[in-house]
């Protein structure tokens, strides 16, 4: 069954056409990549589904029920998590105190939402920065807080923006590795905008691939990086004569 | 039960912070026998007054991150409410203070509901508008006595009812426990899933809704928590005056007054609104009363306030409890 379906969705920013009647499923326990050169309308589409766009035509379908145009608090409640690829760094909460507060969306309780929290920074291996502010973190701690505080509003479908961006390849490799945990062990349905290929390629069961807007491919990754108009899209028209 | 042990558990401070709140207690308990004279004991009744008025507006200026700029509206709707129905009804403060609140309340989620569709500087700028609109109503409203304002019949000291007194001690102790009903509430609140949801929202509010927290809906809470709170103190200020108008309980210097104090002394801290109004309550009162006597010298003490507070917040934009804590992580 589908967990998510977004039919023949559009996003105009007047003039603009970010998303071009797009269309795709993601069934349950996948992990989908989403890839496609810069301004090809990934956030954008993430944004749509998520709720911080209003979609200008098209539905979002999650789980079976329409959740077109809803605020990104409701679509959270429905179960979508999602990470941003810039996140504020900021000095007012603490790392245990960030994760508590995805924690709280399921709970009134405040040391549940503690033990809770504190469980999801120790799958993520942050339990020593716990009391640090995200400022006096390195970006590949900063970026798994952002990941821990989705993780704690159990979301069933977790939506990550370039969560490898700005790491180096052990970092990267690292990320990978956490990925594949929190998809096994934790049984969430990923879907990842990734610029990095070498997090899309091992990890993605099928790649979606976009530019200018439009869908353009969609397939198995094997397939993905042999498709021509993918090379195309990524190495320029030149290069892709002379292959 | 959870409630009023998190309200009561001051056990994640530092021991320096919980020593300060035991020994500054004591000094409230035995201030009124220290024989100080009665101008001295009317600007300690006005500390405590403006550090309640200051935690309230705490929860959405500070914790929420909300620059909020017309709490004078709801002052003097609790003013209003609690004269109002001692004059017209004779009803006694221990009734009408809880109406006033309940009004400030409804009234909050009215004019909150659509305020919060605004973001920063046009949300402050709203909030000075309704309080405006609000005072001006008052001025030009005959029921309520309109500019000329409202004087409350004199009762027999000491009136535990419509709690009137001839001395100020009897004063000093009520306010005294307002302001301690406040500082349980604000530990509660600080530890509460709405405050970690309003601090999440200052932080970064598009990263909140992403987990499920409605941003628009926690600020409209903390605005009518922040409302109650400074319409109690609305009311206390009615019986302690015996006398209210549209300029001492809705004025525009009050709304920036009670904001200030706590930006100077730190907002979204749980001791900035009290120390910001430890430190300027007086200011204010004696330079007033001394350069304010001299001549040629009238205005002076408002550039010395002026100063102080550019110096702070050019310094360290948390304020003096920032400024405090910034020591205290070097020090470590």
């Amino acid at each position: 069954m589908a967990i998510l379906e977004v039919v023949d969705l559009v996003k105009d920013f007047g003039g603009v056409v970010a998303n071009n009647h797009i269309s795709f499923d993601i069934h349950r326990g996948e992990i989908i990549g989403l890839i496609g050169p810069n301004g090809a309308g990934k956030t954008t589409l993430f944004n749509c589904i998520v709720g911080y766009h209003k979609p200008d035509a098209g539905k979002v379908i999650f789980k079976g029920n329409e959740i077109t145009g809803f605020k990104p608090f409701m679509t959270n409640r429905e179960g979508i998590g999602r990470t941003f690829q810039l996140m504020k760094v900021t000095a007012g909460m603490t790392v245990l105190e960030n994760v508590m507060v995805g924690s709280f969306c399921r709970t009134e309780n405040r040391n549940f939402a503690k033990v809770e929290a504190s469980a999801i920074l120790g799958f993520l291996g942050l339990d020593e920065v716990k009391e640090y502010h995200l400022n006096e973190l390195p970006i590949a701690s900063q970026k798994k807080v952002g990941l821990a505080r989705a993780l704690a509003t159990q979301p069933e479908l977790l939506m990550l923006d370039e969560v490898a961006s700005g790491l180096n390849p052990k970092e990267t490799e690292e990320m990978v590795n956490l990925l594949k945990r929190i998809h096994q062990e934790k049984k969430i349905t990923l879907f990842l905008i990734e610029h990095v290929m070498e997090v899309v390629m091992p990890i993605s069961q099928r790649v979606i691939v976009l530019d200018g807007g439009e869908k353009i491919a969609e397939g198995l990754p094997k397939e993905i990086v042999k498709n021509q108009r993918v090379i195309k899209a990524y190495l320029g028209e030149r290069y892709a004569k002379d292959l | 039960m959870e409630t009023l042990r998190d309200a009561f558990d001051f056990s994640d401070f530092s021991k320096g912070e919980r020593i300060g709140l035991v020994l500054f207690t004591l000094f409230l308990f035995i201030f009124p026998w220290l024989g100080a004279g009665s101008f001295v004991k009317a600007v300690m009744i006005q500390f405590l007054l403006f550090s309640l008025f200051g935690m309230g507006w705490n929860t959405i200026g500070g914790y929420g991150g909300q620059v909020e700029l017309g709490k004078a509206q709801y002052v003097g709707i609790g003013a209003y409410t609690v004269a109002l129905m001692m004059v017209w009804w004779k009803i006694p403060f221990w009734v009408s203070m809880p109406i006033g609140v309940l009004i400030a309340l409804g009234y909050s989620f009215m004019i909150g509901y659509p305020l919060f569709r605004l973001k920063g500087h046009y949300f402050a700028i709203a909030t000075i508008c309704t309080s405006l609109v609000l005072q001006d109503i008052f001025i030009n409203w005959k029921l309520v006595g309109a500019a000329k304002g409202i004087e409350l019949p004199i009762h027999e000291h000491p009136d535990f009812l419509y709690m009137q007194f001839k001395s100020d001690t009897y004063y000093f102790y009520f306010i005294f426990a307002l302001f301690y009903v406040g500082l349980f509430y604000m530990n509660w609140f600080r530890k509460s899933k709405l405050g970690y949801q309003l601090r999440m929202i200052k932080d970064d509010e598009d990263a909140a809704e992403s987990l499920g927290i409605d941003a628009r809906w926690c600020k409209i809470k903390a605005y009518s928590i922040a409302s109650a709170f400074v319409a109690v103190g609305g009311g206390f200020l009615a019986v302690y005056n015996l006398y209210i108008d549209p300029y001492s309980v809705m004025d525009l210097d009050l709304s920036i007054k009670i904001a200030l104090m706590s930006m100077l002394g730190g907002a979204g801290s749980m001791w900035g609104p009290i120390i910001g109004s430890a430190f300027l309550v007086p200011l204010d009162r004696f330079l007033g009363s001394w350069l304010g006597a001299q001549k040629g010298l009238i205005g002076v003490d408002f550039m010395i306030y002026a100063a102080l507070i550019m110096i702070v917040s050019a310094y360290q934009p948390r304020g003096i409890w920032g400024i405090i804590e910034q020591f205290r992580r070097r020090g470590a």
